[in-house]
């Protein structure tokens, strides 16, 4: 910035308008000249509040926009509705229109003022000499709106691999990874005695090397397949015949991200690890360098699931945020990463479970049922517990007798889960309760009353109960309690409309102007992405989905689902999972941030601390969460 | 500019446009049925050495074009004019040009030439604009001998004549600046001050559209009404 603003060559205001551009993305990635260019070549619009700057009777697009000041909507019409709908909104340093301009097509969308608005533009000309000559801006206009959520995710990543040190970064030297002194043999062994070879040290590839060492070859079982199913070789031919030679060779020093681009490039699963003198050292596979975190997960739930001691489960928590980190680190997007951690999470409970069993058993069978969060499958490290316990009344025995056994053992356990980091939930809502420690038909008369009885406290209620899912024990009495309840709310439009209005009272943290509103309390600025981010679709999502039957618990199950049943528009589904997605990433992120620092976890941040890129998706995505809302509005009339 | 203006120089000294003398420069357009929507409009900015016409000395010159109702930044004209010889410490806190500033400036005589060819005899807009006019004006007159009059259009009878209940709490270009919530990029400096001079007209010009004001003569009229009116009742 302060390089343009030294260079005295160009007028003032061109060197104003860059440094304007220069805050915003992809102008911030720009070199000065190309940034100069624009500048140079722009002119500068006024439009007035309302006015349209962009139709689809425009004809095909010639200019490329930037908000300056104000803000443009995006309007379209909605024939079902007959009614106009804002599908976006662009605010100051934003682009646009991208597809049209680079599809060379009207736009689809009217571009209109929302309020006094000033954008800068430049025509066709000077935005292909952009495009071709700025990698940044012909990135950002190739992939559009898709290339801003890689680069969040991007950074996420990179986050996430800084905190996990280097030793599972792609930048690591590749004999960390190696397996040393790899199986070999000479060029002259019959296939069959090779593959012998790899049977008795259970490997999956065979160096084959010359007498100094030099590696000449590689044979794979994949090979091996390939020579049987096409009969290309007999058994009892030389490996030389068959193997694929001279084989893909790095340095040790190399590292993994070379070896990675060179698998990728050739195809190829093997590389061999030689030393200054081409002699072999070692051997690396594409599983080596890509399932690290896979391995990681399944042998830490291994782990968890045969724990002999509480405490061992107690430290194994620390693996658990560990291997967040890495599954961030290598890609993993929000989705997959809460359903993993609901995995150990579901595998930490039942040994837990087993372990009391096993020390004090109730001697009755129980289905452990987990609500909120955990019975959608959505949790974080930061977590509550909300459990209950659903059993069948053995023959002789009153309901309160079974109690009397069940909950003391119920108790035992909250406890412990609660050392092993699963918060006692304030509210009380455990199976240590004696409202939530049911047989299956007080549990059916609970939900009865629960659905007739629309109660304010009910409705909060919903979000724990109405998400329910079975972790330990059999599961058939809750499938039959669930299929239930779902009829029953299907059949009552009042409580449907109710939930709905409940879940309308969770506005996203937009002001009417689109900025963040802030929560009040403290002088803080902050903005809760559980309540405030993350709630207003899982309630109106759990809403659409009640009400038309989706059994899924899982919120982003439920969206597929309902855009599978037409509920919802494909498109809409789409970008409805992309925006929750990205606030959950953001959150997870900031989670492992405060694990970091020592800090108690908490949904809370402040958005001044994102990066602007991270600001402005945020900001979208609770756009996307107004507009969830406005089909719930409209949908149940509210 | 620099490049461009060298290069208009060495044009000139070549001899490849002709004289160069200031009688050849474009004449200044008068006030017709130009439509607003299609015409040039010069914005321009004075920074000067003092408030006295007299005695005070231009120090630069900043102005942009609104072609066909859009401000075109690759029509704009931002320069420094030689001036070595004035003792500018009066001012220079207000301006932030320093008297090495200025020793980079241009030969006087070739700039103005430059902004008259550049101005094409367009109608000249700048904010209380008759300070900017008397300066240029003399300027023109005592550097080149020129005495044509441009049709000059004061950017701040403009805005209350199409926002007459604006509560802008002044009548300054800052006030209306805030009121309109623009950025100012660098206060003081000629070219930014245009800029923004510039985009006010824009907010006028787009109000004068929807209440069917079209062309520069409507416009011209509009503002002479309203001079008269605030006369009038004194205002």
């Amino acid at each position: 910035m302060a390089a343009a603003n030294q260079d005295n060559s160009r007028p003032q205001n061109t060197r104003s308008i860059m440094v304007f551009l220069q805050a915003h993305a992809p102008f911030s990635n720009m070199d000065d000249d190309h940034l100069a260019h624009f500048a140079e070549h722009s002119t500068l619009r006024f439009y007035a509040d309302g006015d349209v700057v962009l139709a689809a009777e425009d004809g095909v697009v010639n200019r490329f926009y930037v908000v300056k000041q104000g803000r443009i909507r995006g309007e379209r019409h909605n024939e079902k509705a007959d009614k106009t709908e804002t599908t976006f909104e662009i605010s100051i340093g934003e682009c646009f229109p991208l597809a049209a301009i680079v599809g060379e097509r009207p736009t689809r969308t009217l571009h209109r003022a929302a309020g006094d608005t000033f954008c800068l533009s430049i025509e066709q000309d000077a935005f292909i000499t952009l495009i071709s000559e700025s990698e940044p801006f012909r990135d950002f206009c190739l992939r559009g709106v898709s290339s801003l959520l890689d680069q969040v995710n991007q950074r996420i990543q990179t986050g996430a691999m800084v905190s996990m040190g280097s030793s599972i970064s792609l930048s690591t030297p590749l004999d960390r990874y190696a397996l040393r002194n790899p199986i070999v043999c000479t060029p002259d062994l019959p296939i069959r005695k090779a593959v012998a070879l790899m049977h008795e040290n259970n490997v999956g590839s065979i160096v084959i090397t010359d007498d100094n060492r030099h590696p000449a070859g590689i044979f794979t079982l994949r090979d091996l397949r390939t020579m049987i199913a096409e009969d290309t070789c007999s058994l009892d031919a030389p490996v030389r015949q068959i193997m694929t030679k001279s084989p893909c060779c790095l340095p040790a020093t190399a590292d993994a991200f070379a070896a990675a681009m060179l698998m990728a490039e050739h195809h190829f699963s093997h590389l061999c690890l030689v030393d200054e003198n081409n002699c072999l050292i070692g051997m690396v596979s594409e599983r080596d360098l890509f399932s690290l975190q896979r391995v990681d997960l399944v042998s830490l739930a291994r782990t968890i699931g045969t724990a002999t001691h509480l405490r061992t489960l107690v430290s194994l928590r620390t693996d658990v945020s560990r291997l967040v980190d890495a599954m961030l680190a290598h890609g993993a997007d929000s989705g997959q990463v809460v359903k993993i951690i609901t995995t150990l999470n579901d595998v930490t409970v039942r040994r837990v479970l087993e372990l009391n069993i096993q020390k004090n058993d109730p001697g009755i069978p129980f289905t452990w049922l987990t609500f909120g969060s955990e019975g959608r499958q959505e949790q974080t490290l930061l977590t509550d517990q909300d459990n209950g316990i659903l059993f069948q009344t053995p023959d002789g025995m009153t309901e309160d007798q079974v109690r009397e056994k069940l909950l003391p053992f119920a108790r035992t356990v909250n406890d412990e889960l609660a050392e092993c980091g699963f918060t006692l939930c304030q509210g009380n809502i455990m199976a240590s309760n004696p409202k939530l420690c049911l047989s299956d038909r007080e549990w059916d008369d609970w939900f009865i009353r629960f659905i007739d009885a629309s109660t304010p406290q009910n409705l909060v209620y919903s979000s724990i109960f109405l998400d329910m899912r079975a972790i330990f024990g059999p599961t058939d009495s809750l499938d039959e309690l669930l299929a239930k309840v779902l009829s029953r709310i299907q059949k009552n439009a009042l409580f449907q409309k109710m939930l709905a209005g409940n879940a309308f009272q969770r506005k996203p943290p937009l002001t009417m102007f689109r900025n963040f509103r802030y929560v009040t309390d403290g002088n803080k600025r902050s903005l809760d992405l559980k309540r405030q981010g993350l709630a207003p679709f899982v309630e109106s999502v759990r809403v659409f989905a009640l009400a038309n039957g989706i059994k899924s618990a899982n919120t982003l199950e439920r969206m597929d689902d309902l855009a599978q049943a037409g509920v919802f528009d494909i498109k809409d589904a789409n970008a409805w999972k992309d925006a929750y997605s990205l606030i959950q990433a953001i959150r997870m992120r900031s989670h492992q941030e405060m694990l970091e620092r020592g800090e108690e976890l908490t949904n809370y941040i402040d958005p001044d601390d994102l990066n602007p890129l991270d600001r402005r998706i945020l900001r979208e995505s609770f756009r996307q969460a107004q507009r969830l809302q406005q089909k719930l509005e409209v949908t149940y009339q509210l | 500019m620099l490049k461009q203006i060298k290069q208009w120089i060495a044009r000139h000294r070549s001899g490849q446009s002709g004289s160069t003398a200031p009688e050849n420069t474009p004449t200044p357009k008068t006030p017709g049925d130009q439509l607003l929507s299609e015409c040039r409009l010069i914005v321009l900015d004075l920074e000067t050495t003092g408030l006295n016409a007299g005695k005070d000395e231009v120090i630069a010159v900043g102005a942009v074009a609104i072609n066909g109702g859009a401000i075109d930044l690759s029509d704009q004209f931002d320069l420094i004019l030689r001036r070595p010889e004035l003792d500018i410490t009066e001012t220079v806190l207000i301006h932030g040009i320093g008297p090495e500033a200025l020793t980079q400036g241009h030969e006087t005589e070739d700039a103005l030439l430059f902004l008259l060819e550049w101005m094409n005899g367009d109608p000249v807009l700048a904010y209380h604009s008759a300070f900017d006019q008397k300066f240029l004006e003399k300027t023109l007159k005592a550097e080149l001998g020129y005495t044509r009059n441009h049709t000059w259009m004061d950017v701040a009878d403009l805005l209350p004549a199409f926002f007459p209940d604006a509560p802008t709490g002044g009548k300054g270009l800052d006030h209306w600046a805030d009121f309109f919530g623009l950025e100012v990029s660098a206060r003081h400096h000629a070219a930014s001050d245009a800029l923004a001079t510039a985009e006010l007209t824009l907010i006028a010009l787009n109000r004068a559209n929807k209440s069917g004001l079209k062309t520069l003569k409507h416009l011209h009229d509009k503002l002479r009404y309203h001079r008269r009116l605030q006369s009038i009742h004194g205002v």
